[in-house]
């Protein structure tokens, strides 16, 4: 699984980030990233629930299973 | 009022179209816009409004030139990053055309200052990026009678609306729910292609520039929908809300000047 610390990246550049590390991956596998609370938080698994990835969150971490 | 040699021959080739006149061109020269905000849209706005000859263009944005702007904001180049953007596009503007007066006003659009920016222009071009400020201006254009163009891009999608206050629907007919305050959007929202905000932009100006010289049909209660996906356009009919809190008070505005 892969991961990716966002802390301090704010959006959309931690957006982008993701967005280019789900790039990588295929269809079903993972990728765990961990985010500032508060924006980024709410921000960022929406974002990935738009582009129809599975999201789920633990704490800080959000875990996006690519579509 | 009468133009100069060097106007002639800078205004030419738009002289010469058929829908287009001398008068025409000494109404714009006598015209004042206000464009509020100078980035992806008000780029392309102001710089057609400049060159085409309009005599007086304020300038209003509060915001500093960033790096990941340029890829949207033609206006402003990569020296450019950290200057104010409404000064920085005033010079831009006064190298492209300098027959025109450039204003730059490097403030935040507020309910305070919007009326005494917008009171006395002939139109305002909405090149701003948020619902708030959007509304603001429809609700100060309204207010004092001004020609408001509308305008919003996102990602590859770009809508479009022209306003005579009193006469044809304004923003707030159109969309008369705002969105709240606050909620976060997700980072998609900040997602846009430069050459489709250039094209929507364009467009504001073609509008801005008809509402000035009374040449051609201004988009008035009608919302143009552009996909650039596949360049689909679609045109929604508008019209005027009685009870509108903006514009239902406000007395025709005059047809052109
Ligand atoms: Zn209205």
């Amino acid at each position: 699984m892969r991961t990716l610390d966002l802390t301090g990246v704010i959006c959309p550049m931690n957006w982008v980030r993701a967005r280019l590390a789900l790039e990588g991956l295929g269809p079903g596998e993972a990728l765990t990233v961990r985010v500032d609370p508060g924006e980024p938080l709410e921000s960022l698994p929406r974002s990935a629930e738009e582009e129809g990835h599975d999201v789920t969150i633990d704490g800080d971490r959000v875990t996006i299973v690519k579509r | 009022m009468t133009l100069s040699d060097s106007e002639l021959e800078r205004y030419s080739r738009q002289l010469v179209m058929p829908e287009w006149s001398g008068e025409a061109q000494e109404r714009l020269k006598r015209a004042s816009a206000i464009v509020v905000g100078v980035g992806a849209l008000g780029s392309p706005a102001a710089t057609y409004l400049a060159a085409a000859g309009v005599g007086r263009i304020g300038i209003v944005d509060s915001d500093a030139v960033e790096l990941s702007n340029l890829h949207r904001q033609p206006l402003h180049y990569t020296p450019d990053v950290g200057g104010a953007k409404a000064e920085n596009a005033a010079v831009k503007l006064s190298f492209l055309n300098p027959e025109v007066q450039l204003e730059p006003y490097p403030v935040r659009l507020e309910p305070t200052n919007a009326g005494p920016i917008v009171a006395g222009a002939d139109v305002v071009v909405d090149c701003s990026d948020s619902f708030a400020t959007r509304y603001l201006v429809n609700d100060a254009s309204c207010a004092e009678g001004v020609a408001l163009v509308e305008a919003g891009v996102l990602g590859l999608s770009g809508l479009v609306t022209s306003i005579r206050p009193g006469r044809s629907a304004c923003y707030r007919c159109a969309f008369p729910v705002e969105p709240p305050e606050g909620s976060v959007p997700s980072c998609r929202e900040a997602g846009v292609l430069g050459a489709m905000a250039g094209i929507v932009g364009s467009i504001q100006a073609l509008e801005a520039l008809k509402l000035l010289t009374g040449v051609g049909e201004p988009l008035l209660d009608r919302i143009l929908q552009l996909d650039g996906a596949d360049l689909r356009q679609t045109i929604v009919a508008t019209e005027r809300r009685a009870g509108c809190p903006a514009c239902a008070a406000v007395p025709a505005a005059a047809e052109s000047r």
